[in-house]
């Protein structure tokens, strides 16, 4: 279980996230929404420690994350993967070596940096890969493959780090409606298949409402909102996103996977 | 219509100079700087005339001079076969010196850069060091590094390739650190987010996106250093330079054109394959980005 207690970030004189207080539990499938500035990727952030807080702690399992250090926070960052709106992959590296950065926890220093990968780390990749049907660009420059793609391989990436938590920050935020639908359906299959526990930070709502079992809602660092997603109203989504209502309100919200992505375009 | 809209513009001039009166003021602030800036700079290259003490009928009596020199140049052959494999000999000392030179100094100057470079550095404090030392050795000019080293190692090739190895620590420590530090930030929290350390998150997400920048520089350099290290031969670091300055001390025009010629055709030819190498090795990053 990932426990998150009273953490607050200040950038400058600005709170961007507000002694925030969460439990998830295993398994779970979080969607944390709110208008941009709200806060919501510095949350994630922090709980891979990429941002540090100014106060507060992140425990998993009563281990204090926010306390860790060297080798024992690499492992923690290897058992927490993340992805990124802007997939954030090494362009110039080919797809095979993107995907095994995710086992270079696993793999000794100087193996690593001689690229000297064992056959088990090469398999596991091509394996991951397989899953998402994409291991006919193994050989191919991670830079050259489409937005959607791009964002496959980072699931890759983050699949074979064998994680128990995988943080998606707006991973479909750069994306057109169809490929939005395979990245979220991959979620789900993380979730499902292999039983990772979730926290995906997302703009639209309609996809909120569609893939997950719980909902953070953010406004000006702090937690407004925190259910099942049938119990968030349209007055209180009006609240959280202000004047970007517009933006993620103007449909019939939908209740299916397809419904949302269409209403997500 | 647009002739409305001018017509339009016109009958309203009035109303535009009231509303807008600072931009239809002419600004004579700038222009005084403008003026002023000029005025300095002729002013000061008036003073490094006088003060260098050029003049104008040394340099017509010196055209007559150079045309001289140039007539006997032709034909550009040296006094033998012998003295001509020297020469060739000598430039293949030249290229090596430059070659082993920049070889040296890129590898050398690599560790430096990473170290310098806000983003691969390990703290404030090796950072500096690192700064200031590439700052040092690149505050002393080659030819004054191969003086040094002549004195160190004696006479010869060793001490040319000591001079542009270190004048090439000091340039490419710079330019390396500076290329290192244009790098994309997100590639290398995407390795981080892995659980990578510090060390493999530099080797994955920061060296590939620069690797072909800092080839290409060490490249340049090698082609740059072919050049100057003719200068370097000419105070005793081995290499053709030493002939070219002996020929001209024994007033051997001809063999004198003859050595600048195989200097020539040896650059233009590292020139074209460097250049080749270097476009094809940027170009393919241009290509996909
Ligand atoms: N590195 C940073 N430096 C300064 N301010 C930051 C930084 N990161 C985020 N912020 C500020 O913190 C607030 C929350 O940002 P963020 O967590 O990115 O929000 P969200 O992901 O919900 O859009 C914003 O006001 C943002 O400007
Ligand atoms: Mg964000």
């Amino acid at each position: 279980m990932l426990r998150i207690e009273g953490l607050t970030r200040r950038f400058g004189g600005k709170i961007a996230v507000d002694d925030v207080s969460l439990s998830i539990n295993k398994g779970a499938f979080v969607g944390v929404i709110g208008r941009s500035g709200a806060g919501k990727s510095t949350i994630l952030r922090m709980i891979n420690r990429l941002q540090e807080p100014s106060s507060g702690k992140v425990l998993f399992n009563e281990m204090d994350v926010t306390a860790l250090k060297g080798q024992a926070l690499c492992e923690w960052r290897a058992k927490c993967a993340m992805i990124f709106q802007q997939f954030n992959l090494v362009g110039r590296l080919d797809v095979l070596t993107n995907v095994l950065m995710g086992r270079l926890n696993h793999v000794p220093t100087h193996r690593a940096l001689l690229r000297w990968w064992s056959e088990e780390d090469k398999a596991i990749a091509l394996s991951a890969l397989e899953q998402f049907d994409i291991a006919g660009l193994a050989a191919q420059r991670a830079d050259s493959l489409s937005g959607g793609q791009q964002q496959r391989v980072a699931i890759c990436r983050a699949l074979v780090q064998e994680p128990e938590i995988l943080l998606a920050d707006e991973p479909t935020a750069s994306l057109d409606p169809r490929n939005i639908r395979i990245v979220m359906d991959a979620l789900q299959r993380l979730n499902k298949h292999f039983g990772i526990t979730i926290v995906v930070n997302l703009h639209s709502l309609d996809l909120a409402r569609a893939y997950c079992d719980r909902l953070v809602g953010m406004a000006a660092g702090k937690v407004v909102f925190d259910d099942v997603p049938e119990a968030l109203t349209d007055a209180t989504a009006r609240d959280l996103y202000g004047l970007e209502a517009g933006d993620v309100l103007d449909s019939d919200a939908a209740e299916t996977p397809e419904g949302a992505v269409a209403a997500a375009a | 219509m647009s002739d409305g809209f001018r017509a339009q513009v016109l009958t309203d001039l009035p109303g535009l100079r009231q509303r807008h009166d600072h931009i239809f003021a002419a600004d004579w602030r700038a222009r005084a700087t403008v003026l002023g800036v000029i005025a300095l700079l002729v002013g000061l290259a008036v003073l490094a005339i006088l003060r260098l003490e050029l003049s104008l009928s040394r340099i017509i009596s010196g055209m007559g001079e150079l045309g001289h020199m140039v007539g006997m140049m032709i034909p550009p052959v040296p006094s033998s076969s012998a003295h001509a494999m020297v020469y060739l000999h000598a430039l293949g000392e030249t290229v090596a010196i430059a070659f082993l030179g920049t070889l040296c100094g890129a590898v050398l100057a690599f560790p430096i850069a990473l170290l310098a470079a806000r983003n691969t550095t390990i703290n404030g404090a090796v950072q500096f060091m690192a700064r200031r030392s590439s700052d040092t050795i690149r505050g002393i000019d080659q030819l004054i590094w191969a003086l040094i080293w002549v004195n160190v190692v004696g006479l010869g090739p060793f001490a040319g390739m000591l001079a542009v190895m270190t004048s090439d620590i000091g340039n490419l420590s710079k330019l390396f650190s500076e290329a290192l530090e244009t790098a994309d930030r997100k590639p290398v929290e995407g390795v981080t987010a892995t659980g990578a350390t510090r060390l493999l998150a530099i080797r994955f997400g920061v060296l590939p996106q620069v690797m072909p920048v800092i080839a290409s520089q060490a490249l340049y350099f090698f082609e740059s250093n072919t050049r100057s290290s003719t200068i370097i031969g000419i105070v005793g670091a081995g290499g053709i330079g030493l002939h070219l300055a002996e020929q001209i001390r024994t007033i051997e025009y001809q063999a004198v054109a003859f050595i600048i010629l195989l200097i020539l055709v040896a650059v233009v030819a590292i020139d074209f394959v460097s250049g080749f190498l270097r476009r094809s090795m940027t170009g393919r990053a241009s290509l996909t980005h």
